[in-house]
């Protein structure tokens, strides 16, 4: 090993190094992350779990209310744009705040864990206007709490979540024998069962037949959501009659019931070449692109001896000597890229994004942008450049309910105790905070009518500005900085997920965005930096000769902390 | 990836374009006097931009890079000639608002680091990381009759000439300076060893060149430095005093031929955008001092550029001086004549020069000058830039 253990457990293993923060010291360590990260509720969605079942319910509801109404009716197409536009308000923020969980998380190695499952069982919340709020929930309860578990549960998890089932169709499969089916005269649709096998268990070309997928699919009819989108229900009247094999094991009996197709999750999920799929995935996530098949093999005979236990799958993939060697082989993804350098850069953490209101949604105020003081009589706005913004956050955050954080949080993860506003913290959040919120959340409410298109529009700005000011990260770092560099958050562009080759993400116009991103962020929070210590405190002893010296030339502070972040050392890990 | 070929290009332009965020930073004080600092970041070459010709052996040290009257070099007094480059502020020379003083530094010796050079040119100190603020801001709490003003920090950063814990109030600018020539040039180093990012950023840069061929007419380049100098004037026209702002593209190590004239027309743009900006009754009350960390090997490289060396040239500009001269003690660029046989021998400390220029604009008492602001300077009122 030519490069120390903290740095490959930084790089590697996590999303850097970020000055102040613990470095794991030992294997131990490290893994000791995953029972801590998934203990603690990750920064989104907005507002906790609890609170978005309700607006995922309130949504539903309202989107149906307003649905009744007259097609042609102006008022019900404002009515559902504005709710569409809290929709996209909301998932915004989510997003924002799923850079900052890993940000800000001192668990690095759960968080890079996270993003590895939330990759391999992906959803997108582009699929229909109410997966903008779920998808976020669905990484909040069913894969963080699962990943330190064994995999049976978190495909069950998963596979279960409403998310998954809207994602790949699953509510639209009925058995075509079943009540439903004979009397709607519906049938299968194979997504989800597809996708089960090729992408979340198997892996695609080991073996299964299309007879396999389509009884899979056959055995997963009956699953189905309730009214609200919220839980998976088992509707025995949707479910294909009779007993059907998957992969040699038959599966259903009389009456059908969900045991049967969670049966075949476990069996599907302890399937050897699951092992093999998936162990080979998380090689070649964290180690090389062509994965040592030796490696892959202690991991997978692991995984056969543990019914699949992931801790356990970790732990010898950390045991391994490959998992210490050949270091700097994998790429970077622009989202490792964008946390890696804001947590380099030490990004101020913005108070007001912890504190600020949680949106409900309700027909009422759907049309009157985000909640909070705009429910409030606020006729005396101030304009838009004049009152200082840190001062408008107050009567917000008194408005409204803080973002719960988790007791017994603080020993553990160190967003519990970042989440009390340091100066620093406050004096970012003056700079983040473009315009002062009680304008923008007043602005427009009955004043515009309908059909003002510039009033409209001067509205959405401030809309847009206020939301601005309660983002952990400046939107251009990275919400937009990651749709730029191709891997917006949450938007796969298919089941498969994003690619996790070098070749994906190191080139001409990669390496255009991430030096611009360089520089955006570096004028932002790196003026008062020097380069040789940000290069020290960023890479460790995994920065080579050239990048030392060239980076010791630079022509000017700004020039030098740029080639840090554009390196080929802090791009590769 | 899914990106486009327009946004591409859109970002491949940023990359040459090199959009080093630029802040401007101003001071708002009573009475006519402005005082302009540029920083000339990355080291600017004082002997190309005053090239003293009268040396019979310049030719010789830099044969790529030094040039003859008769080869385009604007001859200034018989001696010294100006890079053509700079043609622009010939009529500034002739009208003596124009000066130059060759062979200054910092205290700063030996190590030729840019970030400790910039350090000490900006804070003023007598050795590396002996002050922490910038000298222009130590300036502010010690010029008589200059009042607080409420600060607008628009953006987050403050060069460090001009911060510290008097307030100062900051403008952000998108506008690139520069093409980043010499960052260019990095990066291909920093990349020299990588195969695959190597690739990807030639790429990137000849997809750059495609992209400002279709660049809309007016977008040029240098347009940006101007409205930089623009935004500097008129907020000098106003209330503020004093600004400062840089200019980058100095480090000339590869084919410093084509790089440094880009940098100089810089310059030399940004000086004429401030005396068209200020007019001539402003301009009357005006002094620019732009000024460099450190200057440059007196004998060229072996890639038709030169390296960081010691002794370098500041230049004063504005219709308060009395130009037309080049000052400054020459130590001429003999065999033995050299600092560590590569360097001009520095013959003045560049601080004076700016401790002459407060004084003169804003009557800082000299005891302040070498105590608070540039520590350990030898400063009196008979300092030789005082006559400028």
């Amino acid at each position: 090993m030519s490069v120390s253990f903290q740095t490959m457990a930084a790089i590697r293993f996590g999303y850097g190094f970020k000055p102040g923060e613990p470095v794991p010291s030992d294997k131990r360590a490290l893994l000791e992350q995953v029972p801590v990260g998934a203990a603690n509720a990750p920064l989104f969605p907005i507002g906790g779990i609890e609170a978005r079942r309700k607006a995922i319910a309130d949504a539903a509801d309202a989107l149906q209310a307003i649905r009744k109404g007259n097609a042609a009716d102006p008022d019900k197409r404002a009515a559902e744009n504005a709710m569409y536009r809290r929709l996209g308000e909301m998932s915004q923020r989510d997003i924002d705040a799923r850079i900052a969980q890993a940000v800000f998380s001192p668990n690095g190695f759960y968080e890079r864990l996270a993003s590895f499952w939330v990759n391999h069982f992906s959803v997108s919340l582009q699929k229909t206007q109410q997966m903008r709020l779920i998808v976020p929930l669905f990484e909040a309860e069913a894969i963080r709490p699962n990943i330190g578990k064994p995999f049976p549960e978190l495909l069950k998890a998963v596979t279960r979540h409403p998310a998954m089932l809207i994602y790949l169709d699953q509510a639209q499969s009925i058995g075509p024998d079943s009540q439903v089916g004979l009397k709607q005269k519906k049938g299968l649709n194979e997504n989800l069962a597809r996708e089960l096998i090729e992408l979340h268990t198997l892996g695609a070309g080991s073996g299964y037949s299309q007879t396999d997928v389509r009884s899979a699919a056959t055995v997963l009819t009956g699953i189905a959501l309730d009214r609200q989108g919220l839980t998976a229900e088992f509707k025995p009247g949707m479910s294909e009659p009779g007993s059907h094999a998957v992969l040699g094991v038959s599966y259903g009996a009389k009456p059908r019931s969900e045991a049967d197709y969670l049966a075949m999750l476990d069996n599907l999920a302890l399937h050897p070449k699951t092992a093999q799929h998936i162990c080979r995935k998380l090689v070649a996530h964290f180690i090389a692109d062509q994965p040592p098949q030796p490696m892959i093999d202690v991991m997978a005979d692991c995984w056969n001896n543990t019914k699949g236990d992931l801790s356990a799958v970790y732990a010898t993939m950390l045991d391994h000597p490959d998992a210490w060697s050949g270091e700097g082989a994998k790429a970077r993804s622009p989202f490792d890229f964008v946390v890696a350098g804001l947590r380099a850069l030490n990004l101020p953490r913005n108070p007001l994004a912890d504190s600020a209101a949680i949106p409900s949604l309700t027909v009422a105020d759907a049309g009157q942008g985000m909640e909070g003081p705009a429910a409030s009589p606020a006729p005396t706005a101030p304009p838009p450049s004049s009152a200082p913004p840190a001062g408008s956050a107050a009567p917000m955050a008194a408005d409204s309910r803080a973002v719960p954080v988790p007791a017994g949080n603080a020993g553990h993860d160190g967003n519990a105790t970042a989440a009390m506003p340091t100066p620093a913290a406050m004096d970012a959040a003056k700079h983040d905070a473009t315009a002062p919120m009680g304008a923008s959340m007043t602005a427009g409410t009955a004043s515009s009518p309908v059909g003002d298109p510039a009033a409209e529009v001067l509205r959405r700005k401030q809309e847009q500005a206020a939301l601005e000011a309660i983002f952990y990260v400046p939107s251009g770092l990275g919400v937009y900085a990651l749709r730029r560099m191709g891997q917006p958050v949450w938007q796969p562009s298919s089941p498969a997920g994003f690619p996790d080759n070098f070749d994906a993400w190191i080139n001409a116009s990669a390496l255009s965005e991430r030096l611009a991103w360089s520089r955006r962020a570096i004028g932002r929070y790196g003026k008062q930096t020097d380069p040789r210590q940000f290069l020290k405190d960023t890479l460790g002893d995994a920065a080579r000769e050239d990048t030392i010296r060239v980076v010791s030339q630079a022509p000017s502070r700004v020039t030098g902390l740029t080639l840090v972040l554009a390196s080929p050392d802090f791009n590769r890990r | 990836m899914s990106l486009s070929r327009r946004s591409f290009l859109a970002s491949a332009c940023c990359l040459a374009a090199a959009p080093v965020f630029t802040p401007l930073s101003f001071a708002a004080m009573p009475g006519d006097n402005r005082f302009v600092t540029i920083v000339l970041r990355g080291a600017m070459d004082g002997l190309d931009l005053v090239q003293p010709h009268g040396e019979a052996a310049f030719a010789a040290l830099r044969p790529d890079i030094a040039m003859r009257p008769d080869q385009g070099l604007l001859d200034l007094d018989g001696f010294f000639g100006l890079h053509p480059a700079a043609a622009g502020l010939m009529p500034l020379w002739q009208l003596k608002e124009l000066a130059f003083v060759h062979a200054v530094s910092t205290p700063y010796r030996d190590a030729r680091s840019h970030f400790d050079g910039q350090d000490m040119l900006e804070s003023g100190g007598d050795h590396v990381a002996e002050e922490k603020t910038g000298w222009l801001n130590r300036a502010l709490a010690v010029i008589p009759r200059s009042t607080a003003r409420k600060a607008i920090d628009i953006n987050t950063s403050t060069e460090l000439i001009l911060s510290g814990p008097n307030i100062a109030d900051v403008w952000a600018s998108d506008s690139a300076l520069g093409t980043g020539a010499d960052e260019a040039q990095f990066l291909k180093r920093l990349y020299a060893n990588d195969p695959v990012f190597a690739k990807a950023m030639d790429e990137a840069t000849r997809a750059d060149q495609a992209a400002e061929m279709g660049m809309a007419p007016g977008t040029k380049r240098g347009e940006q430095i101007a409205d930089i100098a623009s935004l500097a004037g008129k907020m000098l026209l106003r209330d503020y005093r004093i600004a400062s702002f840089s200019i980058n593209g100095w480090d000339t190590h590869v084919q410093q031929v084509n790089q440094f004239k880009k940098a100089a027309g810089d310059l030399t743009e940004a000086i004429l955008t401030l005396k068209n900006t200020l007019g001539p009754e402003v301009w009357k009350t005006t002094v620019v001092l732009a000024m460099t960390e450190f200057g440059r090997t007196v004998r060229q490289n072996g890639s038709g550029g030169t390296d960081h060396g010691t002794g370098g040239c500041c230049l004063l500009a504005g219709g308060a001086i009395a130009g037309g001269r080049v000052l400054g003690r020459w130590p001429g660029i003999g065999d033995h004549q050299l600092l560590d046989d590569r360097d001009l021998m520095p013959t003045a400390d560049v601080r004076e020069v700016a401790a002459a220029m407060l004084y003169k604009q804003f009557d800082v008492p000299p005891g302040d000058l070498t105590a608070k602001i540039f520590p350990g300077l030898d400063f009196s009122k008979g300092s030789q830039f005082l006559k400028v």
